[in-house]
């Protein structure tokens, strides 16, 4: 991957009284150089590999459970992808799922941290054996 | 270490993953890397000659361009890959909808590199949540170099 230019996407779980412009205002005061743009969603940012990993670390320490992150391949404002000017935006459906699927998400991580571990593990799903569907098959004949 | 998500593109995995100390193989970085590196014009240019051409590796020339071209961008990822991380039946807009064939074709190239798998159901209450994060923070805590 391109160590000269990193675009991230930060994402505000809808559970979080955070704002985009309070997350926007907040990023561009974590480290220089940084070029950070605002969305309905949260934000981009845009900067070297070294300083968005400080930036980062600041993101997850600041916004733990709240914020979440995940690398763009298109450069913030890309006018193939930005719909300013009429870019058209084909991952938007999955980011709309996945916005809706955050807030569960955030109270899993929130009650990990508080120490409750505990989960139901799912049963295995098994192949059902030709002997079983038989038997099945015939009480039922 | 390295781990495959599937769907590549998802933000949820790559942030589950990233937080629990691994490095997510996803769609984007490579994506980044054609941006960057060549020139990439409007959406039916982003597969070039080439992407399908390597991706006859992946999938038999009589399966679709578009299968191949998607194949050319994953196989390298899941040949890289140390694990896998696998969302099974999440809703339509979840993940790369644009082909199942090429979701199954990854699944199957996955179940032939033997390494450790993880498939989990997608959430749809708090108690689903808490299996799924809990799943895969057991999952890659186990996981050893």
């Amino acid at each position: 991957m391109s160590q000269s230019r990193i675009t991230r996407l930060l994402m505000i779980s809808p559970d979080s009284m955070v704002t985009p412009e309070q997350l926007v205002r907040n990023v561009q005061t974590m480290a220089a150089n940084v070029s950070v743009k605002e969305t309905c969603y949260g934000c981009l940012v845009e900067c070297d590999a070294d300083t968005m990993k400080i930036v980062m670390e600041k993101v997850r320490s600041e916004y733990r459970n709240e914020v979440f992150s995940k690398v763009r391949g298109y450069p913030a404002g890309d006018p193939r992808r930005c719909r300013a000017q009429h870019g058209t935006r084909p991952g938007f459906a999955q980011l709309e799922a996945e916005w809706e699927c955050l807030p569960l998400i955030q109270s899993a991580l929130d009650a990990f941290d508080a120490g409750d571990n505990d989960y139901v593990v799912p049963a295995e799903k098994k192949p059902l054996p030709v002997k079983e569907l038989k038997e099945i098959s015939e009480a039922y004949r | 270490m390295k781990i495959f998500i599937d769907p590549p593109n998802s933000m949820i995995l790559f942030d589950l993953v990233e937080r629990f100390g691994h490095e997510p193989l996803s769609s984007m970085a490579l994506i980044q890397e054609k941006v960057d590196n060549i020139e990439v014009d409007m959406p039916p240019m982003n597969v070039t000659l080439d992407d399908v051409v390597k991706g006859l590796k992946y999938a038999g020339v009589e399966v679709p361009s578009g299968i191949r071209g998607r194949l050319a961008i994953w196989g390298p990822m899941i040949e890289a890959a140390d694990a896998a991380i696998i969302i099974d039946n999440p809703p339509f807009s979840f993940g790369c909808v644009g082909c199942d064939r090429s979701n199954e074709l990854a699944k199957y190239r996955i179940k032939r590199r033997g390494i450790p798998v993880l498939t989990i159901e997608y959430p749809t209450n708090e108690e689903e949540a808490k299996t799924m994060v809990g799943q895969i923070k057991d999952f890659l805590g186990g996981l050893k170099e």
